[in-house]
């Protein structure tokens, strides 16, 4: 019921080359529309196209209420946990709370309590440019946790504070390639490298919140999520006489 | 022709060894009012479920028997016709409320019906006009109070058009305004639009009268099912809990014809009060009625008057969205006193005990408890002098075990608490076979001890409860105004704020009344509950003008014994 | 703790909008912005932005945007002229450093960097006018109609927020009144302290989720293809937004298309007035873009026009 990850990994592959493809076709065939810095443009397009991809995913599938439910409650509570940290800066317990539903819940759940998460606590901090970025980089990071859950359930405690740990600067690094693509230029190795040291701290921040918050929260909360996911399967008995 | 017939219903929950329904066999006719009572766990709000077709569907479980819905089988039935037929009401509208605004919310349902735009227009519109959701129609559905929602959420079903409404406790999260004002929505549904009902309540005094059945279930089986009146009679006969006040009194005297409201109670009363009917309500003559009243008593003068356990003096409070909560309090509680506060939404209620126990501090004023002034003192500190035990006991369960969350409450305020005094305290509140259990897989009346009990177990000096009699049966609610009695004998302090004036009635020391900010009446329940026009409990009004100071059925019958002539034997 | 949404009814013309007609208008100033980077142009969308801010009675909002995009134009200003060798009118040469070489500042792309700060502002500046002009469950209720599903979480989770906030401060005060004291103690022992009231919110909650899938599944959610209410009149205001969005964007097209509203910052700063075209253009462009603000003043001003449009 969870995760039909077969059709899930799919799509991600067929995905994954569908943008491998664009940004080939763009860079080698419109040369001079990439020389004119329309990539902020460009990528604001791709980005959207990647989420709209996932929930028309998700719309397809077969969610039962339950699903729907638990899905918008952990959004609710990782939207819930950014509010009042948001005067720190970079430092909140979302992003933990994301990896781990969707590493306890599969990598459909995972990407739409990240998205939603977003979204929601926007609602109340402000949408702005960075929404749909931010959208793409929670949704992945659930995604990745739920690919995780599924190819390597044993994970353990350390390799799961390490995973929380990278999610940090991965997050960073998808919000510089935004910030850099839109506002740089040229565009070479060396400017993104420049937009990454500005935001070293900031990641670094973000990247050792995770892990203490993981440490700390992680073993209760993973055994409190799969104590309702096994509670979640209905099970239909032999009728009683 | 029956609109639901039930052969005999066996279910249980996934996990469960125990029969949440146990054989039932149940016919209910269209256009019928059917009010199912009994204790929590007794498998009511099982077969609202049932009857809905959400068990099994929804729970999983075993499943035995067969329900019929106008002779079709419940569980063959699609599920859009399902929805289209049955709709169901649950309890908390928290939890039922799904859109962001009132319109997309009340359209909510009918666009998982799939029907044509037009079609949900019309109903759209209809239902908000019949329920008056008009004015806050484009309003998040977050604005709304409590009534609303709740009356937001019977907007969303009705507009589906069902042939049976069946409603799970709908007003138990409510205050008693609201309430009354579901409950009148649902007796209009009956006896103007020819609804079916099925009502399930704790709350009686309202609606008891209204059924045109009432079944009475324990253990998951009805144990009898009848009239208002013979369920009454029964019910007292069996020295069950679950009937109004009014009607228990009547049926305890055993008078041949049972009335059921005030008005027709007043009436029956009038025979035994033959001489000269009721007395002018406003001032009647003390002297010419029975009066239960207690005599002033003469303040003996002591020399040393003990320390008030807790004090406030001249505290106002405002919110920082500016609104004043409180408007010079002047209070004082003494050691062992049960005080009960009443009052409506936002008077002040909840403010006024988060005061007492150090989570707001005074604007202006101060608060003193155990000698100590809540400004100069940590949290810490306070909480080993003052026990609080919130709305929600929910909030107070996270570890493992009953034990655990009693040893957290010791540990954080450095005390310590010997094995068996544990034990004693766990047995006092009737949950010690539960201490090795999670306590997130108990019922909600046992959440709420075992919340109580982590509270008690650093044995404050003063013990705040806000709204602890919410969702509570009448025997549960019996239960834990008796333990608090006897606590408050024992030395301890009891502030509880409530709505349930009939709680107060029956156990109060003290009354305190709270309006816009202010305590507009303070004193012992025979005084401030007597004659009062929204706070009277049902046998004060019963007795207006009969007999001074009636509260309880106890009282109405010594009142009746005063009187002199009497004629029926008290049996009581 | 108390959280407001961003949107607040105000009743001003511009919230009355349907809500298509509206993501479309904003849609349009949000790729205008990204369309061009000649200065004078981005100058001008920038003030035409402060000017709807101004029809929708948003320029608080406004401003608390623009200061926190502030910070990131520091970034940009900073970043783009460390990093680019390519400006040739050189201000300032600074020592080698190891990975980016040395470091040179040049006026060009001290220039460019205000150029794109200035864009990074216009584009805040969008976001925030939506913020500000629709409401969530409008905009959810188009969204609802390619993706049910997700609109219904999207809703829910929405819905749910305040109330977990509420809920968050109660646990709080529960443990605070069992000698919790989150007022001391090491980093350490104050964020286990915290966390412990999410764990005690993430238990209720889950909890509560198996009672709203439950009156979800009782109202007949996903027992079949879905319809959709519609409760949004379309008035001749959302047809005259809808034409001048589209207008302004085929204005810019064409722009693009002449040349017109580009501009070279490398390797030397091109001219800024490059003839009466670029104007041109660019009228026609806030031409488009103003619409909605001349409406909004009308609307305010003539009550006859309001029952017209």
């Amino acid at each position: 019921m969870w995760c039909r990850h077969k059709l899930f990994l799919k799509l991600m592959r067929f995905f994954l080359f569908f943008c491998a493809g664009a940004i080939f076709i763009y860079v080698f065939v419109c040369k001079e529309a990439a020389a004119e810095q329309n990539w902020g443009l460009f990528s604001i397009f791709l980005i959207l196209l990647v989420i709209l991809l996932f929930y028309w995913v998700f719309e397809r599938s077969a969610a039962t209420s339950r699903e729907i439910a638990v899905i918008a409650v952990l959004s609710s509570i990782a939207g819930i946990a950014r509010l009042p940290f948001a005067a720190l800066p970079n430092v909140q317990p979302t992003t933990f709370l994301i990896i781990i539903s969707g590493f306890v819940f599969g990598p459909r759940v995972g990407f739409m309590v990240g998205t939603t998460a977003l979204v929601v606590s926007n609602f109340f901090l402000g949408h702005g440019p960075w929404t749909p970025w931010q959208m793409l980089a929670w949704g992945l990071a659930g995604s990745s946790a739920g690919l995780m859950g599924i190819l390597h359930p044993r994970l353990g405690h350390k390799g799961m504070t390490i995973f929380n740990f990278l999610w940090g600067y991965l997050f960073g690094w998808i919000m510089n390639l935004w910030f850099w693509l839109s506002f740089v230029y040229p565009l070479n190795p060396k400017t993104f490298l420049l937009a990454c040291l500005a935001s070293f701290w900031l990641d670094t921040l973000h990247a050792l919140g995770n892990a203490v918050f993981y440490i700390l929260l992680g073993r209760d909360i993973v055994k409190v999520l799969t104590r309702f996911r096994q509670k979640m399967e209905i099970s239909f008995l032999l009728p009683a006489k | 022709m029956f609109l639901f017939k039930v052969e005999n219903l066996t279910y249980y929950y996934p996990e469960s060894e125990r029969p949440a329904l146990n054989n039932i066999n149940l016919t209910v006719k269209e256009g019928e009012f059917l009010l199912v009572i009994g204790g929590s766990g007794s498998g009511k709000s099982s077969l609202a479920r049932a009857l809905a077709g959400l068990v099994p569907d929804f729970y999983g479980g075993k499943f035995g028997g067969k329900v019929f819905f106008n002779s079709h089988d419940l569980r063959k039935m699609d599920r859009r016709n399902l929805g289209k037929e049955i709709g169901i009401v649950f309890q908390d509208p928290e939890k039922q409320l799904v859109m962001l605004s009132v319109e997309a919310e009340i359209a909510f349902g009918l666009e998982n019906l799939g029907l044509p735009p037009e079609d949900m227009l019309r109903r759209v519109a209809e239902v908000m006009g019949f329920l008056n959701l008009t004015p806050v129609k484009s309003e998040f559905t977050t604005n709304l109070s409590g009534g609303q929602k709740q009356k937001l959420a019977l907007a969303a079903i009705l507009a589906m058009q069902p042939r049976v409404l069946i409603l799970d406790e709908p007003t138990s999260q409510l205050d008693p305004m609201s309430a009354e004002e579901l409950l009148n929505l649902v007796k209009r549904l009956n006896e103007e639009m020819g609804y079916t009902i099925i009502l399930i309540e704790q709350r009686l005094e309202r609606c008891f009268h209204l059924a045109d059945r009432i079944l009475v279930m324990e253990n998951g089986r009805i144990v009898k099912e009848g009239p208002a009146e013979e369920v009454a009679r029964w019910e007292v006969e069996n020295s069950l809990p679950f009937v109004p006040p009014v009607a228990r009194f009547f049926a305890s005297l055993q008078q041949p014809r049972l009335p059921l409201t005030i008005k027709e109670g007043r009436q029956a009363l009038g025979r035994y009060f033959s001489v000269s009917g009721p007395q002018g309500g406003h001032q009647p003559s003390r002297q010419t009625l029975p009066n239960l009243l207690r005599k002033p008593v003469k303040k003996k003068k002591v020399l040393l008057e003990p320390e008030p356990a807790s004090q406030l003096k001249d505290v106002w409070f405002t919110y920082p969205n500016g609104r004043e909560a409180l408007r010079g309090i002047n209070l004082s509680v003494k050691k062992s006193e049960f005080v009960v506060v009443l009052g409506e939404n936002a008077a002040g209620k909840s403010t006024l005990l988060k005061q007492m126990a150090g989570l707001l501090q005074p604007g202006r004023g101060s608060v003193v408890v155990a000698g100590k002034d809540t400004r100069k003192i940590s949290s810490r500190e306070l909480a080993r002098e003052v026990g609080y035990l919130a709305q929600n006991p929910n909030n107070y369960l996270f570890c493992d075990t009953v034990e655990q969350e009693l040893l957290f409450t010791l540990n954080n305020l450095g005390l310590s608490c010997e094995d068996r005094a544990v034990e004693i305290l766990l047995e006092r509140l009737d949950i010690a076979r539960y201490r090795k259990v999670n306590p997130r897989d108990l019922s909600s009346g046992e959440r709420q001890r075992v919340a109580l009990a982590a509270v008690l177990v650093a044995r404050p000096k003063i013990l705040l409860l806000d709204e602890p009699t919410r969702g509570l049966d009448y025997r549960l609610k019996n239960e834990l105004g008796l333990l608090l009695r006897e606590l408050a004998q024992e030395g301890l302090s009891v502030v509880l704020v409530t709505h349930d004036v009939e709680f107060c009635a029956e156990h109060a020391a003290r009354v305190i009344i709270m309006f816009d900010g202010r305590i507009i009446a303070d004193g012992p329940p025979e005084e401030i509950l007597n004659g009062s026009l929204f706070y009277s409990p049902q046998m004060n009004r019963l007795f207006k003008g009969y007999a001074q100071g009636v509260l309880t059925v106890q009282d109405g019958i010594r009142a009746l014994a005063l009187n002199g002539d009497f004629p029926y034997v008290v049996q009581a | 703790m108390s959280y407001g949404f961003f949107y607040r009814p105000k009743g001003v013309f511009l919230q009355t909008l349907h809500p298509s007609a509206a993501l479309v208008y904003l849609g349009v100033l949000f790729l205008l912005t990204l369309f061009f980077t000649h200065p004078l142009y981005l100058l001008a969308i920038f003030l035409a932005l402060g000017l709807v801010a101004w029809a929708a009675e948003a320029l608080d909002a406004w401003e608390t945007c623009l200061k926190v995009g502030l910070g990131m134009v520091v970034l940009i200003m900073l970043i783009n002229p460390l990093a680019v060798r390519a400006g040739t009118s050189i201000i300032w040469s600074g020592p080698e450093v190891p990975v980016l070489g040395r470091l040179t500042i040049s006026l060009e792309s001290i220039c460019y960097g205000a150029a794109m700060g200035l864009r990074l502002l216009n584009v805040i500046s969008v976001f925030c006018l939506y913020n500000c002009l629709v409401h969530p469950d409008r905009a959810l209720g188009i969204f609802s109609r390619f993706a049910p599903k997700s609109a219904l979480i999207i809703s829910l989770a929405t819905r749910m927020l305040p109330t977990l906030a509420r809920e968050l401060s109660e646990i709080k005060e529960a443990q605070q009144t069992r000698g919790v004291d989150f007022g001391s103690g090491s980093w350490r022992e104050r964020l286990k302290r915290y966390s412990t009231i999410f764990n005690v919110l993430l238990f209720t909650s889950m909890e509560g989720s198996l009672q709203v899938a439950e009156a979800m599944h009782a109202r007949a959610l996903g027992s079949g293809p879905r319809t959709c209410y519609q409760r949004e009149p379309f008035r001749p205001r959302d047809a005259i937004c809808l034409f001048a969005g589209g207008g302004a964007l085929a204005a810019a097209l064409c722009a693009k298309y002449t040349g017109a509203g580009d501009y070279h910052y490398y390797p030397q700063l091109g001219q800024l007035f490059s003839g009466f075209t670029d104007l041109i253009f660019l009228a026609a462009v806030l031409a488009g873009v103003l619409a909605p603000v001349v409406l909004s003043w009308g609307w305010q001003k003539c009550s006859s026009l309001r029952s017209k449009i």
